[in-house]
């Protein structure tokens, strides 16, 4: 363009001050293209749907003691009580919830013997009902009937002989077949206990949501004979927060002989369990921010500062027939060759500092395309800072030129 | 041709208003010589600079070679003075940051000239003034006097029709101040009409014209003692 | 000469005030992040029992499978033990002070029959977890050896519980139900709360601690739940609590005293030994892989500072970068505005040394008073985490005095470098470049 080469000779010999810049601006990129990053991978990994009714469904534990304590007719009258509660479209006994951060895993293999390795499953042990209240689909083989339901004893480590898998579960164990084949086939738990797959359901999430078998979860047809057992209630829409003081209430006195705690909502157990992920996003937002602001602002004062101690070349430059168009461009084109060596260079650090964080905390690694968007985003970022002083630098007026000092 | 006409500029602060220049009228023809003297702050280098297009005027009329330069945009006037205008200033005023060889490249940058052009114009503006060895020296490393070659050869790169210059040997001893009078001189005889503003009477002597500017007008116009043939027939 | 310099860099603040502004505010929010960060890795990796952290070891043995290393990536021992292992080794009382622990809860049903039953957590332990963490008692003692091998069914409040069930009395003595069973309250801890909680990480390193204590082997006596995490690598062979008991599951914590590095050896060489003993029985089938770490090797094995936590201060130490960037590249400027001033003192005699003075004055007062701002910014900072994060992460974000005087010695020496090219380029200013013009 007009005078690159004269701006930059210009340059190198004010180097400090230019170079200051350029490292600012590159690190300023390499912060701010992998928060970016980081950002849009943990929205994405909160983004990911449990498979549940979240809106409208939420939990409640019930916890026995005293010696009169039947766990199994507990279950059963609470049960009936809660499916008979107009709003309710379904509840179950359930051992873990999805997304909520505590559950139970096992290893389902397709050979048997301790040889081999498992895959890992989140277990749900559930009724008939299961499939209602999770709000999941069988999309291959059946529902289990109430017949397959059997009571499991504390402690048992036996398992029923059904099991409904989800489609990512079928697909990490039958990678060579497709996924629906695998109904009636019969996969292995605890290394030799044999569970033939009844169905196969669309989606439905383990209960940590940082686990890289989130996908997988199997539904066991059974009721606990636990003395600490919980209940999953799934609502007509809008009913949610009507329906929990009652259900608490209901259970509460129903029953004497136990204590009814922690009722919360799934919407709840998401905010917790991706808390963590979405205080990153805020302040990772607030880091970029308020670090894009300094860096601007560094600009702007840099570039007010060289306005000013130029202000007599400026003026010469005007009488020499710049117009004040050129005038505007000069230190437009100057912030632009400033921030090419700074882009550039933040390109190498971002990349580096990337490498480090998948090598230190295993991250994934960016994809390409972050850095050339990043570098326009800085370019743009300078040349905002930047318009301001160069507007003030082309409004000097020529007759500075003739005024001595 | 440059044609002034009740020229009026005033300088308006917060406390005063400065009548820089009152009515002034003025004429220089093609090819002359006009050494321009008088008290300090009596509106010289205002006169100056609207002439040079560096400030505008509140009355009366300015011909740039015929051309009514008062309604022109900044645009246009940035243009006449890149095309057809050069300066000299009292302190120089290179940019310290460029060497010789791009100082004097300035103003060809502005009037898009293409790089062999440039470089020719910049070589024997350089050559010119004697500084043609110095090319990739940086300002700082000249001698005063060396730098207003520098910044006359910048003036005359452009092959500018006239000439301003602003107390040129302001800061320079009497030696130097002689031998830039002499290039000046040279210059003019070349064809390029020049307009000093200067102090020192002994300069004013050399130049084809004098006037005499006092309270933002030209109250005195007087011809030098020893009128050369030529001017008398102007 | 100070107080002049001092005026000087007053005056000169406040004739720029908008760039003064600026650098202080970069300053301070450069401080602020790194202040907020480092508060909370600080406090994530703090010693959180001082006085004899290297003392206390956590012990691990090898019990897992044959055909996978309990963690594939690092071989280390399984982090917890079986029951079989952690009653075999309090058995056999190698080490001068021992504690197998497990996490557990119940109800607690209150004296008073108009408060409602509530589920509190239990830590089960042995008499030495006090004494071995220094648990501070506000009523009552540990209980005792008989108790332990006994297995009286006593317990230990904290003071939260204690406040809760017995308004506060002094209710050593007295009796609780809990889990359906009567206890005898033997002591009642003052406030206390290490961070991390050291001595069960893997159940939460900045959980509160568990809000009633009994003796380990009531586990067996009363069969009660397994809190926390429980692994294991097959399942229990047969129905119920005793073949949970007598399964490869692990679900339990072991920490011994050792004062001396004979001790350790000596207690290692036990370890190893008991192994070989388990072999001879048909367990422990992997090679041999025990381990004693004292509590800081545990925490750092442990990763108790979160990722994130670590991420956020590498990020913050760049974003303070940047600031200085920032600073250097507007003192600089501020600094060259006035070479004609520096010329001018340089002529009428001052030495670069006084002028060096002069401006690293200014560029201290500039970090001074960044610093501050920064501290205020740290606060608001930790607020700002503490509304993010939860309530867990209160013992984690509060600045102490150590935290403050860092927090301003790092404003301050960071500020200095950041002046320190500026005021060298400021002093180089040779006086008669002054007097060329331009
Ligand atoms: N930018 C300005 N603002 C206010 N007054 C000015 C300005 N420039 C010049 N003046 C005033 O106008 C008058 C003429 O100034 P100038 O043309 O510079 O005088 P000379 O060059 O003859 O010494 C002086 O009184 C001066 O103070
Ligand atoms: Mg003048």
């Amino acid at each position: 363009m007009l005078e690159i080469g004269p701006i930059f000779r210009a340059l190198m010999r004010n180097k400090v001050g230019a170079v200051l810049i350029a490292i600012q601006i590159a690190i300023t990129m390499t912060i701010i293209v992998n928060s970016v990053f980081m950002i849009v991978e943990r929205n994405e990994k909160m983004q990911r749907q449990s498979g549940l009714d979240e809106a409208n469904t939420f939990h409640i534990s019930s916890v026995g003691f005293g010696e009169g304590f039947n766990p199994r007719s507990t279950v059963e009258a609470d049960l009936a009580q809660l499916r008979a509660l107009p709003g309710v479209v379904d509840a179950i006994q359930i051992n873990a919830l999805p997304i909520s951060g505590g559950g139970w895993s096992m290893g389902l293999q397709t050979e048997p013997g301790a040889e081999h390795d498992g895959t890992g499953v989140a277990v749900y042990m559930v009724d008939e009902h299961g499939i209602n209240a999770l709000d999941v689909e069988v999309i291959a083989g059946e529902n289990f009937a109430p017949s397959d339901i059997r009571w499991r004893a504390s402690r048992s480590p036996t398992w029923p002989n059904k099991v409904i898998l989800t489609k990512a579960m079928v697909e990490k164990l039958f990678p060579d077949s497709p996924w629906a084949d695998a109904v009636g086939k019969t996969v292995y738990i605890n290394d030799n206990d044999p569970m033939i797959i009844s169905g196969i359901i669309d989606k439905l999430q383990a209960p940590w949501v940082g686990w890289d078998n989130v996908e997988n979860a199997m539904l066991s047809p059974e009721r606990m004979e636990f003395t600490a057992t919980r209940y999953l209630i799934r609502t007509q829409p809008g009913q949610r927060d009507r329906l929990m003081p009652e259900v608490e209430e209901m259970l509460a006195s129903s029953n004497k002989q136990r204590v009814i705690r922690g009722m919360r909502t799934v919407e709840e157990d998401r905010e917790r369990s991706y808390r963590g992920d979405s205080a990153m996003i805020k302040i990772l937002t607030t880091v970029m921010v308020i670090l894009t602001i300094v860096t601007a602002l560094g600009i702007v004062g840099l570039a007010s500062f060289s306005v000013n101690r130029r202000r007599k070349q400026i003026g010469t430059r005007r009488a020499l027939g710049a117009s004040q168009g050129a005038i505007l461009r000069y230190f437009m084109l100057e912030n632009f060759l400033i921030s090419s060596v700074g882009v550039v260079l933040g390109a190498g650090l971002t990349i580096g500092l990337n490498i480090l964080l998948v090598n230190t905390f295993e991250m994934n690694p960016m994809n390409w395309y972050y850095i050339p968007i990043g570098m326009l985003v800085l370019w743009l970022v300078g040349q905002v800072a930047v318009y301001g002083p160069a507007r003030r630098a082309a409004g000097i007026a020529p007759a500075t030129a003739t005024r001595t000092v | 041709m440059l044609v002034m006409n009740d020229i009026k500029k005033v300088f308006r602060t917060d406390l005063v208003e400065t009548h820089a220049l009152r009515d002034f009228n003025l004429q220089v023809d093609e090819g002359d010589f006009v050494a321009v003297t008088g008290p300090s702050g009596s509106g010289k280098t205002t006169f100056l600079n609207i002439a040079g297009l560096l400030e505008t005027f509140e009355g009366g009329q300015y011909l740039l070679d015929g051309q009514d330069v008062s309604q022109l945009n900044d645009k246009a006037r940035s243009q006449l003075r890149n095309e057809k205008i050069g300066f000299i200033f009292q302190s120089f005023n290179l940019i310290p940051d460029l060497d010789l060889f791009d100082n004097v490249d300035v103003p060809l940058r502005y009037r898009g000239f293409n790089a062999a052009e440039r470089k020719r114009r910049i070589e024997s503006a350089l050559e010119m003034v004697g500084l043609a060895n110095r090319m990739k020296h940086l300002p700082a490393q000249l001698s005063g006097g060396q730098q207003q070659r520098v910044a006359i050869a910048r003036a005359l790169a452009g092959e500018p029709r006239f000439l301003l210059a602003d107390e040129p040997t302001g800061n320079l001893d009497t030696k130097m101040a002689h031998s830039v009078m002499e290039l000046l001189k040279e210059i003019n005889q070349a064809g390029t009409t020049i307009v000093m503003v200067t102090h020192d009477p002994s300069l004013a002597r050399d130049a084809k014209r004098n006037i005499y500017v006092r309270d933002g007008k030209v109250s005195e116009l007087h011809s030098v003692g020893q009128e050369l043939p030529d001017a008398a027939n102007a | 000469m100070f107080s002049y310099y001092l005026r000087l860099a007053f005056k000169s603040l406040r004739r720029n005030p908008i760039l003064s502004a600026l650098m202080v505010a970069a300053i301070a929010l450069g401080i602020g992040s790194s202040m907020t960060t480092i508060t909370v890795n600080y406090l994530m990796s703090a010693d959180p029992i001082p006085e004899k952290s290297d003392q206390l070891y956590y012990v691990q043995v090898d019990s897992w499978d044959p055909n996978n290393p309990y963690d594939d990536e690092s071989n280390d021992p399984p982090n917890q033990l079986t029951w079989t292992d952690a009653t075999n080794l309090m058995r056999a009382k190698q080490a001068p002070a021992q504690t197998a622990m497990a996490k557990s809860g119940g109800i607690i049903e209150p004296v008073n029959q108009d408060d409602k039953p509530f589920e509190a957590s239990i830590r089960l332990a042995f008499n030495d977890f006090f004494s071995m963490f220094n648990v501070p008692f506000l009523y009552g003692n540990a209980w005792s050896d008989v108790a332990d091998d006994e297995r009286q069914q006593v317990i230990v409040l904290t003071r939260a519980i204690n406040d809760k069930v017995f308004g506060g009395e002094n209710s050593v003595g007295r009796s609780m139900v809990m889990a359906g069973k009567t206890f005898r309250v033997v002591g009642v801890m003052d406030n206390w709360q290490p961070t991390p909680k050291f001595y069960d990480v893997n159940n939460g390193a900045f959980d509160e601690v568990e809000e009633v204590y009994m003796p380990f082997y009531l586990k067996e006596e009363l069969e009660l739940p397994n809190w926390g995490n429980t692994n294991c690598w097959k399942s229990p062979e047969g129905e119920g609590f005793k073949a949970f008991l007598q399964s490869e599951c692990i679900n339990f914590q072991m920490w011994v005293e050792l004062p001396t590095q004979a001790d350790k050896a000596d207690y290692l060489a036990f370890l190893d030994n008991y192994a070989q003993e388990q072999k001879a029985l048909g367990r422990f089938p992997r090679p041999l892989n025990n381990r004693l770490s004292n509590v800081m090797e545990w925490m750092e094995n442990q990763q108790v500072v979160a990722d994130d936590a670590r991420m956020m201060m590498w990020l913050s130490f760049m974003f303070l970068a940047v600031c200085l960037l920032n600073t250097i590249g507007l003192l600089l400027a501020k600094f060259t505005g006035k070479s004609a001033e520096i010329g001018l003192r340089r002529a009428v005699g001052a030495s670069k040394g006084d002028l060096f003075a002069q401006h690293l004055v200014e560029t201290g007062l500039i970090g001074v008073l960044g610093g501050l701002f920064g501290l205020g910014l740290a606060l608001l900072g930790l607020e700002g985490i503490k509304s993010l994060y939860g309530n867990f992460v209160d013992n984690l974000a509060s600045l102490d005095i150590t935290l403050v005087i860092v927090g301003l010695l790092l404003a301050l020496v960071s500020s200095i470098a950041a002046g320190l090219y500026p005021t060298w380029r400021a002093c180089n200013i040779a006086p008669s470049s002054q007097l060329k013009s331009q």
